[in-house]
C-alpha cells in the first residue's frame, strides 16, 4: 500500500475522500484547535475519514465532509420535515428519516399549555426545529425557535411531500437561491418548505403547479446551474 | 508462473472489475459490482430503531440477508450470511449509532465465484496447484484446484503520513489443502494486488458521486 506522501491538510479540501483516509496528523500541528463536523473522526494522533464524500473546510478551523444521502444523521439546529408516528403522554413520536424516532415534548409550542396540547394524527406532516441530537439518544424537536415564536413551525396543511436526497435539500436551501427554484419562481406561484433530512413539501393553488415543480426538482437533482436553467424552461414550456 | 489461462489472462492479472452505486431506487443505499462474469447486487437498508434480542444495545447491529441466485436458501448461504456479517462488523464503526440495526440484502445476479464485498473491502481468491499460485480464479479454474483462499483486505487509503502502511487481513476463508508456504504466498500476492483494485473501485464511485 503506498499511502500518498502530503503533510498539509489542504491537498484534500474539496476532494472526493473515502473511508479510511486520514487527513490530519495532529502531531504535527501544535496548539490549534480544529473543530471536526460529520464524517470524521479523531483516531489517536490523526483525523480519519468515516463517511465517503467531499471534505469542506471553513475558516478559521472547521472540517467537515459533504455526502448525499437518503438516510438523515440528525444535528442540532437542523430544520427537518417530520411525520407523526405516535403521541404519548408527554411527547410525540416523529420520524425524520433517521437512525431512530425523534420525541417533540407536547409543550414546545409558542403558548403551550397542558389545557391546549395540539393533537396531531398518525401521519401528519410537521415542520420542526432539531434542539438536541445526541448519539444514542432520541433527538429532540420543537416547534419554537430558539426566541420561543412559533415562526412558520407547526403543521403542514394540504400540499405534497416527496422524499429525495440529504445533497438535493442542501442545494435548495443554499444562497443564492437555487437556479431550479429562481426560475420556477418566476412563472409560478408555489409554496415551499425544505427539511435537511431530504424531505421537501410543494403547495399551490392548482394541482398540476405542484406536480410540475415537485417532477422539475426532483429531474434536475443531478445537473449543473445552466443545464438546471435550459430544463426548467423546457418543462414549463411543455406545459404552457 | 508460466501458466495458460483461459482467455489469455497471465498469472496475475484480475478480470475486468465494473461497479456502479445507487442502482435501486427504493433502498437506502445499493450497488451492483462485478468481477468477470460474476454479478452481484447489494441493498442496505437502516440505520433503523432496534436491536434484535441477543444483540448488544450499545453497538449497532449488521443483520445480512444472502440471496443465491437459484434453489432454496440453505446452509451455504447462511455460512456467506455469517461470513459477511464478521467481516462488516470489524469494517464499521458501530459505536456510532447505538441501538439500532442496519440490514444488508446481498442478491446474486450470476454466480461465477464468490460474491465481491464492496467498499473498502476486497476479497481475492487464490488457488494453489500443485506449487503454483493463480490469482482470482473463475469456476472452471477453481473446481480445478487443490485449494482455495478467499481474502479480505482492507482497501488502500490516502493518507498525509508518510509512513506507515495498513497491515492486516481483515477476513482470510480458505478450501482444501495448502502448505503454509503457499497461503503465506497468497496472502503477499493479495496485498500486492490491492492497490490497482482499490484505484479502479475509487475511481467508479468517484465519478458517479461527482454531480
Amino acid at each position: 500500500m503506498e499511502p500518498k506522501p502530503s503533510t498539509t491538510p489542504s491537498s484534500f479540501t474539496d476532494q472526493q475522500v473515502f473511508p479510511g483516509d486520514v487527513v490530519l496528523d495532529l502531531s504535527k500541528m501544535a496548539n490549534q484547535t480544529i473543530k471536526l463536523g460529520g464524517g470524521l473522526r479523531q483516531d489517536g494522533d490523526v483525523i480519519s475519514v468515516m463517511k465517503a464524500g467531499k471534505l469542506r473546510f471553513s475558516k478559521p478551523n472547521k472540517y467537515w465532509v459533504e455526502s448525499s444521502n437518503k438516510r438523515y444523521v440528525p444535528s442540532a439546529g437542523d430544520n427537518v420535515l417530520g411525520i407523526v408516528v405516535d403521541a404519548k403522554a408527554d411527547n410525540f413520536l416523529v420520524d425524520i428519516k433517521g437512525p431512530t424516532l425523534a420525541f417533540l415534548p407536547v409543550l414546545a409550542f409558542e403558548g403551550g399549555t397542558r389545557r391546549n396540547i395540539p393533537k396531531f394524527e398518525m401521519g401528519t406532516l410537521l415542520y420542526v426545529r432539531v434542539v438536541k441530537a445526541n448519539t444514542g439518544m432520541n433527538p429532540e424537536l420543537s416547534c419554537m425557535d430558539a426566541s420561543g415564536k412559533a415562526a412558520e413551525y407547526g403543521p403542514l396543511k394540504e400540499g405534497f411531500m416527496f422524499e429525495s436526497s440529504t445533497g438535493l435539500s442542501r442545494t435548495l436551501l443554499s444562497s443564492p437561491t437555487c437556479p431550479v427554484l429562481e426560475t420556477l419562481g418566476k412563472k409560478l406561484a408555489f409554496e415551499i418548505a425544505v427539511g435537511l433530512n431530504g424531505r421537501v413539501w410543494v403547495n399551490a393553488a392548482s394541482p398540476s403547479i405542484v406536480v410540475l415543480v415537485a417532477n422539475t426538482i426532483m429531474k434536475t437533482e443531478s445537473l449543473s446551474p445552466v443545464q438546471q436553467k435550459i430544463k426548467v424552461e423546457s418543462l414549463m414550456q411543455r406545459m404552457r | 508462473m508460466d501458466l495458460e489461462r483461459e482467455g489469455g489472462r497471465g498469472a496475475n492479472q484480475l478480470r475486468p472489475i465494473d461497479c456502479s452505486r445507487n442502482v435501486l431506487s427504493r433502498a437506502h443505499g445499493s450497488a451492483s459490482c462485478s468481477h468477470g462474469e460474476t454479478r452481484v447486487l447489494a441493498a442496505v437498508y437502516g440505520p433503523k430503531a432496534g436491536t434484535k434480542k441477543n444483540e448488544n444495545p450499545e453497538k449497532a447491529c449488521i443483520e445480512v440477508i444472502w440471496k443465491p441466485k437459484s434453489g432454496q436458501i440453505g446452509k451455504p448461504e447462511k455460512e456467506f450470511e455469517m461470513i459477511l456479517k464478521r467481516t462488516l462488523q470489524n469494517i464499521c464503526l458501530l459505536n456510532v449509532h447505538p441501538n439500532t440495526t442496519t440490514s444488508i440484502i446481498v442478491q446474486v445476479v450470476h454466480d461465477d465465484a464468490c460474491a465481491a464485498l464492496i467498499d473498502a473491502g476486497i476479497p481475492l481468491k487464490y488457488l494453489a496447484e500443485s506449487g503454483k499460485i493463480l490469482l482470482d480464479p473463475n469456476k472452471l479454474e477453481e473446481q480445478k484446484t487443490k485449494a482455495f483462499v478467499c481474502l479480505a483486505f482492507p482497501s488502500s487509503v490516502h493518507s498525509v503520513l508518510t509512513e506507515g502502511s495498513i497491515n492486516g487481513i481483515i477476513t482470510s476463508l480458505t478450501h482444501g489443502v495448502m502448505a503454509v508456504d503457499d497461503y503465506f504466498q497468497c496472502v503477499e500476492q493479495g496485498r500486492a494486488a490491492i492497490t490497482p483494485l482499490s484505484n479502479i473501485l475509487k475511481k467508479k464511485l468517484q465519478s458517479q458521486s461527482a454531480e
